[in-house]
């Protein structure tokens, strides 16, 4: 299509008197539009809406509108009192598109490609048979001024794209509505230049103004980072609102009962029932000439038996048909574990053999509700409650936005199923509060695990003193969350066995040092320590890190904002040889004496993170690549001292040495 | 000559053309500055063109659309940072001019302009929005507060091969951004320099430098001024000929000031990082013909403060920015002048001599002036 045939709607409205009064409000977008053309793609608004205009002209107009605020996020670069790499950027208009590069004024993400899966802090997950192909790793949920009917969303990214999966919708039932989903080929090679990222959405009459983008950054090779996020639609009067309001409750769906996927489900316009539709689908196309009749009759009486016998469909020679329930109770409840939640609930719906088998509690030792979060409610967790009686791990993160999970509710479900928790995610939980955090320190005093990241709300819940009675922790998370110095401290003293501790973005009112000195006093065993964007600690907190020997891995990340180190770091490399990822983020006072021990001691390192240091120079470079030979992944980006000459020198070493090395520059 | 105006309308409504014909009369009278003779015309075509579209502007602004209304596309926030340098003065007086219908009518407005001169117009000689060599300067306002501040780049950095203006601008572009954010605190300009400082100090792509900075609101609920100050910037404020409130200078030692820094690594210059904690806070109820100045060192250790306070006097309820943007022009001409004068017995000299020191003359400086009237 040319840019001329683009163009036509907005010519013609010109001349039509009553189409140019919806028109005017048209932003015409012709960089969107020469991109749209290059894609070949004429899905496109401009493409669908000249009908949309011309026979409902009084109802509403087409607006784009950019993002109003931040609702929620799961993790961003940058600390949340800062303008600088947080969420909040991607409100209003796009500041730095279609400039491509690193920038500040944009949301990136804490994490990128699968290196913090390779950590020794990673994680597995709980109930993974849960999780849709394409995982989500993060999210960020904005909302708009105005309702209206999506047609289009766009996500400016100015930054390694290719990271988003999944584009929800909040519709006026309060139902969640994926309105696009990726698939492998979307991710496959996503340019190296910035992108007005527009995926033909899912055609829907929903109203909204609150969207939800997923995240995955398996593919990344960096930080993603998005600029803007533009939702396009036809606006809405008031009436039709309603109209659509009634009609959306009507169809408004039971959570994870059977009522089958939309896409799954015959299209309402079309003729015929599921088979036929399924044939649509397969494209099938039986070739019937003109005696195909006679010919089919004839295959039938003639060689059809024949067939049959040849293919051992015929039911008269084969032994008696095993039923599914013939099988043991105990391999048809090994044969249900591999299911996901969901298709658990609906087996359940069988008949009563496969209810008794799908209601197993061992089938709910261990339940996570992440990949469910836009169906998690308070009915979903009593319902639970009744069949996970052997709950060992539980996973609610993301889950409970827009008030869908009562705090009561879960108080309720933790005094009834707690006592043997082991594992607990609370991640996210928007539905948390202060005595939620008191139930899980008096109920669940069996932890191993607890995880309470972004759980800064406002006013901050977690003065949570309850929490010092756990004594059998070994994981503990708590990035992005707001606590008490004290309350850590007594519970450093009373969890010796911990081994991963996440304190990043832990707020200014922290003594790090003072944390420091207690893990190191108390937490011995220690083996994973985040402390990124932890900015109160010094070169003596470095010094009391040093005594934790068996640290397997070490986050400084914007820590220790002195010019210089003193000899902390020699000794922490000394004394923990096991040490097998290092980030040393921004950590300017580093010197390069500091790089020179890296690359003496640092014999078992993998992960190495040295960016926006000012003293790395090339042959420091080389020294850490000739001496850590286990080394994957070194990123030297925004060091200045390496001049962009050297960059080809760099990439040889990459491919010489097989490390990733990242270089990224503003 | 640089010359920057701002307008804060506060309570005033204009309509846009309005705003339009006011810049040009403003562009045309910074050309004919300050001959006698042009600034009675220009009066007069003020006077006149004021009188002509008053009478239409409370129809026209009822709805709170701009121009862009034929766009109906949102952009509640980032407008500090859209700002195109090209169109710098009708951009900027578009963003008063949105702030304009939050505020109500009542409620104190500050008038005020800027004016300077870097101190080398060879390296500086491109005109920078919100920089006169490295001196940095913002003005924002919202419907809480008004806000302007200066930074002093500190020049001794050029010897490691850094440019001292970057870390200035970069502190006073992150107070201009944050001063828009929704969780401004509009009494605590410490707080907002703190966490532009540590905005600084998050950037992956590292500013090394240091400067001095001076950060005030007018809140605009209680009509106080809140101010926080590190170094030897400073603001005066004047009523009826008398200095009623003032800055205090925070020094090390003769000429190095207290100093917000970024040092390079390996530089040990503790003693002279002193954390935005270390900022003076002052808080001043301000009544109506108060007059705000707020300049970097440039100014005050080359003018005698008796001018400063003439000039500043004369400046009383003057709620016409062209006559408050002259008043500007003139302090910073006059700081400009002197400061090149190797005969002129300073302030900056003057305290020298105290410290037996030698520096006779004028101080060469980058020249900051911030002038604001409370109407």
């Amino acid at each position: 299509m040319s840019l001329l045939a683009y163009g036509e709607p907005a010519q013609s409205s010109d001349t039509d008197s009553t189409a140019a009064e919806a028109e005017a409000d048209v932003l015409v977008d012709f960089t969107a539009m020469l991109q749209r053309q290059r894609q070949g793609d004429c899905g496109g608004w401009f493409g669908c809406d000249s009908k949309m205009q011309s026979a409902q002209s009084d109802q509403g107009y087409y607006l784009e509108q950019y993002v109003l605020g931040v609702l929620d996020f799961s993790s961003q670069y940058g600390i949340d009192y800062s303008i600088s790499y947080t969420a909040t950027n991607v409100i209003g208009r796009p500041t730095k598109f279609p400039a491509y590069g690193d920038y500040p004024e944009t949301f990136p993400m804490r994490t990128y490609g699968d290196w913090w899966q390779r950590a020794p802090s990673a994680t597995r997950e709980i109930q993974p048979q849960n999780l849709p192909k394409l995982e989500t790793h993060d999210y960020v949920v904005v909302y708009f001024e105005e309702f209206v009917v999506p047609t289009e969303v766009a996500i400016f990214e100015t930054f390694n794209p290719g990271a988003v999966v999944r584009i929800w919708a909040y519709g006026l039932t309060k139902h969640w509505t994926c309105l696009w989903e990726a698939t492998e080929s979307d991710l496959a090679r996503p340019p190296l230049d910035s992108r007005r990222f527009a995926p033909a959405l899912k055609k829907t009459t929903m109203v909204t103004k609150t969207l939800r983008i997923d995240f995955n950054h398996s593919r990344l090779n960096y930080y993603t980072e998005i600029d803007a996020i533009m939702l396009c639609g036809r606006t809405v009067s008031k009436t039709q609102n309603l109209l659509a309001k009634q009609q959306r409750t009507q169809q408004s769906r039971t959570l994870l009962s059977p009522p089958p996927e939309v896409k799954d489900s015959p299209p309402s316009d079309g003729s015929g029932g599921p088979i036929s539709y399924k044939l649509r689908t397969l494209k099938f196309q039986p070739n019937c000439g003109e005696d195909g009749a006679s010919k089919l009759h004839e295959f039938i009486n003639n060689d059809l038996s024949q067939f049959l016998a040849d293919n051992c469909v015929d039911g008269g020679e084969r032994p008696p048909q095993i039923c599914l329930t013939d099988l043991p109770f105990e391999i048809l409840l090994r044969i249900l574990s591999y299911l996901d939640l969901k298709s658990l609930f609906r087996v359940g719906q069988v008949s009563r053999t496969f209810y008794d088998i799908s209601t197993h509690p061992l089938l709910y030792a261990e339940i996570s509700l992440k990949s469910y979060w836009h169906v998690a409610s308070s009915e979903l967790l009593c319902t639970l409650a009744r069949r996970a009686t052997m709950l060992r791990k539980l996973d609610l993160s993301w889950c409970g936005g827009f008030g869908n999970v009562s705090p009561t509710e879960f108080k309720k479900f933790l005094t009834q199923r707690g006592d043997n928790l082991t594992h607990l995610r609370l991640n996210s939980c928007k539905f948390l509060n202060a005595s939620c955090i008191e139930n899980v320190g008096i109920v669940c005093d069996n932890l191993i695990e607890l995880s309470l990241r972004n759980c800064a709300t406002d006013p901050p819940l977690l003065n949570f003193s309850c929490l010092a009675n756990l004594k059998n922790l070994e994981r503990l998370d708590l990035f992005q969350t707001y606590f008490e110095t004290e309350l850590l401290l007594s519970m450093l003293e009373g969890n010796r066995k911990l081994k991963h501790l996440n304190l990043a973005f832990c707020g200014v009112s922290v003594n790090m040092d003072n944390v420091a000195a207690h893990l190191a006093t108390y937490n011995t065993q220690l083996i994973s320590l985040d402390l990124w964007k932890a900015h109160f600690l010094s070169a003596r907190g470095l010094q009391s890190l040093a005594r934790l020997h068996q640290l397997e891995e070490l986050d400084l990340g914007w820590c220790l904002r002195e010019a210089s180190l003193g000899d902390g770091l020699f000794q922490l490399l000394s004394n923990c040889p096991k040490l097998k990822k290092l980030f040393l983020s921004a950590v300017r006072g580093t010197t390069e004496r500091d790089l020179m021990h890296i690359a003496a001691l640092g014999k078992n390192l993998e992960q190495l993170d040295l960016m926006g240091i000012l003293n790395i120079t090339h042959e420091r470079v080389y020294d850490i690549l000739v001496h850590c030979p286990k080394l994957q992944l070194l990123d030297l980006s925004f060091c200045d001292n390496i001049m962009d000459r050297d960059f080809d020198v760099l990439a040889d070493w990459s491919r010489q040495f097989n490390v990733d090395m990242k270089s990224s520059r503003r | 000559m640089d010359v920057e105006i701002s307008l804060d309308f506060g309570g005033t409504r204009r309509t846009i053309q309005q705003a339009f014909i006011s810049c040009c009369e403003q562009l045309l009278e910074i050309a004919l500055i300050l001959t006698h003779e042009s600034c009675q015309f220009l009066r007069r075509l003020w006077g006149g063109s004021g009188q002509e579209f008053s009478p239409n502007c409370q129809e026209d602004i009822g709805d709170g659309s701009l121009s862009s209304s034929q766009y109906q596309s949102h952009s509640p926030r980032k407008s500090a940072q859209n700002r195109k340098t090209g169109s710098r003065i009708l951009a900027g007086e578009g963003d008063y001019l949105r702030h304009e219908n939050n505020i109500k009518a009542q409620l104190p407005r500050l008038v005020s302009v800027a004016c300077g001169f870097a101190k080398d117009q060879i390296i500086h000689s491109q005109y920078n929005r919100g920089k006169f060599g490295e001196d940095a300067w913002f003005m924002a306002s919202n419907p809480q507060a008004y806000i302007m501040g200066v930074a002093d780049g500190v020049g001794g950095w050029r010897n490691y091969g850094i440019d001292p203006g970057e870390f200035s601008m970069f502190l006073m572009r992150s107070c201009e951004r944050m001063s828009h954010a929704p969780d401004f605190m509009p009494k605590r300009p410490e707080v907002l320099l703190e966490r532009a400082y540590y905005d600084l100090l998050d950037q992956k792509c590292p500013i090394v430098g240091s400067c001095t900075a001076c950060i005030l609101t007018l809140n605009r609920a209680n009509s106080t001024l809140y101010t926080a100050n590190i170094g030897d910037s400073g603001f005066l404020v004047v009523r009826s000929g008398q200095v009623v409130c003032r800055s205090q200078e925070q020094q090390h030692h003769f000429n190095t000031p207290y100093q917000l820094a970024s040092p390079p690594p390996g530089h040990d210059i503790k003693a002279l990082s002193d954390g935005p904690e270390a900022a003076d806070t002052i808080k001043f109820p301000t009544q109506l013909g108060d007059v705000i100045l707020l300049a970097t060192d440039g100014v005050y250790d080359n003018v005698p403060e008796s001018f400063l306070v003439e000039v500043l006097t004369e400046m009383s309820g003057i709620s016409n920015p062209v006559r408050l943007q002259m008043a500007a022009n003139a302090v910073a001409l006059m700081a400009r002048t002197l400061s090149l004068n190797p005969k002129h017995d300073s302030p900056f000299s003057q305290n020298a001599r105290k410290l037996n020191i030698d520096a006779s003359g004028g101080k060469p400086d980058d020249i900051t002036v911030l002038l604001a009237s409370v109407v």
